[in-house]
């Protein structure tokens, strides 16, 4: 392989990588643009979002078969299951807790995040679970690059349901009280907004995603394990951090970027697989010296 | 009036604790294996292995004319865990420990272990770097990563293979074999394409998949655990790579077959020799699997070796007195085993290689040589 070939294929694998990390930093950047809360149990709704998924697909799949329609539907259901997973855990664990100082519902956070880890341990017994998909092998080649079928309709779909919030977001109802209780609650409030039920479509919406990718994740690499929430949800937050946390644009791009940042990184001399995360998390630390907001978030007005 | 509270209350917390309160008429053995965590399943097949052991032993009439019994430590392979597992053994009055899984957690026990100057035996743990730790009271009786490591090169040379790619998790165990491996490949005057380091639990490897094929090396070895190997051999065979692929014993697992599917077919692991490939285990696979009812582990019959092994030790210095222990196997010839004969360097490691090599066929590891 040339050095162009090489480019090519370590971009596709940002790209595909970088998807993973964008469907679960948005997340990441929703909730805490609504509620200022760095909900640390997001990665754990990745996991379950894929354990979810498989559930559906076992059922689903002497019907349908374990094929790309089998993963859609089963990857709609899971959406909606850990998304009022995601309703259930903020009205439980996190409702109580808006007017307590922020580190305290930090620490809840992390209690439901052990809480869903150790749970699934518990389930699966730390075992491993093959995902059971079938989405063959094809693909198409261009030169010395060969883009599988899976990976084009895995960034379309992480494509279409980031436009998708993106639109919701920006042109429903909806989407402009989500904006309007991000910029004061108080206010919204006064404004006749049903604060509480923005924040819980807020969490459906975040956790859908992360169950989104957990489904495609299960079915694309094959296996699902009790900890695999962990390492992405680190990630994730990281890529929502560097795209400019609470910023919706900003997560997608942070998450290519820190996708293609971690490809890159174990090619280049010097770097490589052993000093690929150095190398990312010092980008990421160059980005909060140079703009500390992140590249497209804003800086917090304090109002008098 | 007082007293006899006092008294009832320190006895219903000895019976509460299961302290021995007035004679001891048994001896106390530990057992530190991971028993929570990633590694359990491994953990308990090894614990479970040596309460079979010490059944057996006390039938036949105990040690030092007291019956065994047993206490596990559990160490989560999880090196801080493990010295609160150690800590909790020595301060029970073990007469000796059988355990260690992972390397990484085994290290920071054994200056505890030295200590509390107790005899420890450790069935699994591997890495080279446990040598240097060692007090003088650890006896490794699996071959070590250098064993590991001759029988490897031992069969790339044989498949007439040049250049190489190592793949480790930068944890004690992996680490130590592949860069063992890469020392001693290069000194042959062989070529190793890639020296790759991956995050314990990544799911993408497509990065440094992309680096390997690439650089197209004759052969690709995973030196580090089944899970991520599994993944990894997936993702490499995905991407078209045909070389062979190895993986060293800490991914001597069926579990790998689940999570690589087809890709694992021929893939070849170095792995300390199992009760499924041992005729002369068939006795102990038959006797674990009515008491259990489950298989042995991997690390099942080395566990029940080190159990007779303690035992052994025990009475032949016929006292518990650790310097005698210690010195006793430090002497061993003990031949009473279904692993083969230990005996020890002046390392106190084992005295011989006991690695073979395996395939992966049909969904499973069968004997390749």
């Amino acid at each position: 392989m040339s050095i162009f070939d090489i480019f090519t294929n370590q971009l596709l694998n940002g790209i595909v990588l970088g998807s993973f990390y964008a469907l679960v930093a948005l997340g990441y950047t929703m909730v805490f643009g609504v509620v200022k809360l760095l909900n640390f149990a997001h990665g754990e709704l990745y996991m379950v979002g894929g354990f979810a998924g498989f559930l559906v697909l076992s059922f689903l799949a002497p019907y349908i078969g374990p094929g790309w329609l089998g993963v859609a539907v089963s990857m709609l259901l899971a959406m909606v299951a850990v998304g009022f997973l995601g309703v259930v855990i903020e009205r439980v664990a996190y409702a109580p807790m808006l007017s307590a100082p922020r580190l305290s519902i930090l620490i809840t956070a992390l209690a439901v995040s052990l809480v869903l880890q150790n749970g699934m341990l518990t389930l699966t017994k730390g075992q491993y679970v093959p995902f059971g998909a079938a989405l063959g092998f094809g693909g198409v080649r261009l030169g010395n690059l060969f883009i599988s079928y899976n990976q084009m309709i895995l960034v379309g779909v992480a494509a279409a349901l980031m436009l998708g919030l993106e639109l919701f977001v920006s042109r429903t109802q909806y989407g402009r009280a989500m904006r309007a209780v991000a910029v004061d609650k108080d206010m919204a409030r006064l404004m006749g907004i049903n604060v509480n039920a923005v924040i819980a479509i807020t969490f459906f919406l975040g956790s859908a995603l992360a169950a989104a990718a957990g489904t495609m994740a299960g079915a694309y690499y094959g296996s699902l394990w009790y900890f695999m929430g962990f390492l992405i949800g680190l990630k994730a937050f990281t890529a929502a951090v560097i795209g400019g946390i609470g910023s919706i644009p900003g997560a997608m791009l942070g998450g290519l970027i820190l996708g293609l940042l971690e490809s890159f990184g174990t090619q280049l001399p010097g770097v490589g697989s052993e000093w690929k995360d150095v190398f990312s998390f010092s980008v990421l630390i160059l980005v909060l010296v140079l703009k500390p907001t992140g590249l497209l978030g804003k800086p917090e007005q304090e109002r008098m | 009036m007082r007293n006899v509270i006092k008294t009832a209350a320190g006895l219903a917390l000895a019976i509460a604790f299961g302290m021995p309160a007035v004679a001891q008429d048994t001896l106390t053995i530990g057992i530190m294996v991971p028993t929570t965590g990633s590694e359990a399943t491994y953990g308990q097949d090894m614990a479970n292995a040596v309460n079979l052991a010490i059944d057996e032993i006390n039938k036949a009439g105990g040690v030092l004319g007291k019956q065994l019994t047993s206490t596990i430590g559990d160490d989560g392979c999880d090196a801080q865990l493990a010295v609160n597992a150690a800590s909790k053994l020595a301060a029970s009055g073990v007469v000796g420990v059988v355990g260690g899984y992972c390397s990484g957690a085994t290290i920071p026990t054994l200056k505890i272990y030295g200590d509390a100057k107790i005899p420890l035996i450790i069935p699994a743990a591997n890495s080279t770097k446990l040598i240097p730790e060692n007090p003088g009271n650890a006896f490794m009786i699996n071959s070590t990563g250098n064993d590991q490591v001759a029988k490897a090169i031992e069969y790339f040379n044989g498949k007439g293979i040049k250049s190489i790619a190592i793949i480790n998790q930068g944890d004690a165990y992996s680490q130590d074999l592949a860069d063992l491996t890469k020392k001693n490949w290069e000194a042959a005057g062989n070529k190793v394409t890639n020296f790759e380091v991956t995050n314990k639990g990544e799911q993408d490897y497509s990065a440094v998949v992309t680096a390997i094929t690439s650089a197209n090396p004759d052969a690709v070895f995973w030196t580090a655990y089944y899970a991520d190997g599994g993944l990894l051999i997936r993702q490499l065979r995905e991407r078209g790579y045909q070389g062979l692929i190895a993986v060293g014993d800490g991914s001597n697992s069926p579990e790998l077959f689940k999570i690589a599917g087809p890709a694992a077919e021929g893939v070849i692991a170095f792995s300390n020799p199992t009760a499924e490939f041992l005729p002369q285990a068939k006795a102990f696979a038959d006797a674990y699997q009515a008491k259990y009812n489950a298989a042995p582990g991997p690390y099942s019959t080395l566990s029940y070796d080190a159990m007779k092994l303690l035992a052994w030790a025990l009475t032949t210095a016929g006292t518990t007195d650790s310097a005698k222990v210690i010195e006793t196997l430090q002497g061993a010839n003990f031949t009473d085993t279904i692993s083969g004969p230990i005996s020890f360097t002046p390392e106190k490691t084992l005295a011989r290689s006991n690695f073979v090599v395996l395939e992966g066929k049909g969904g499973a590891w069968t004997l390749a040589q």
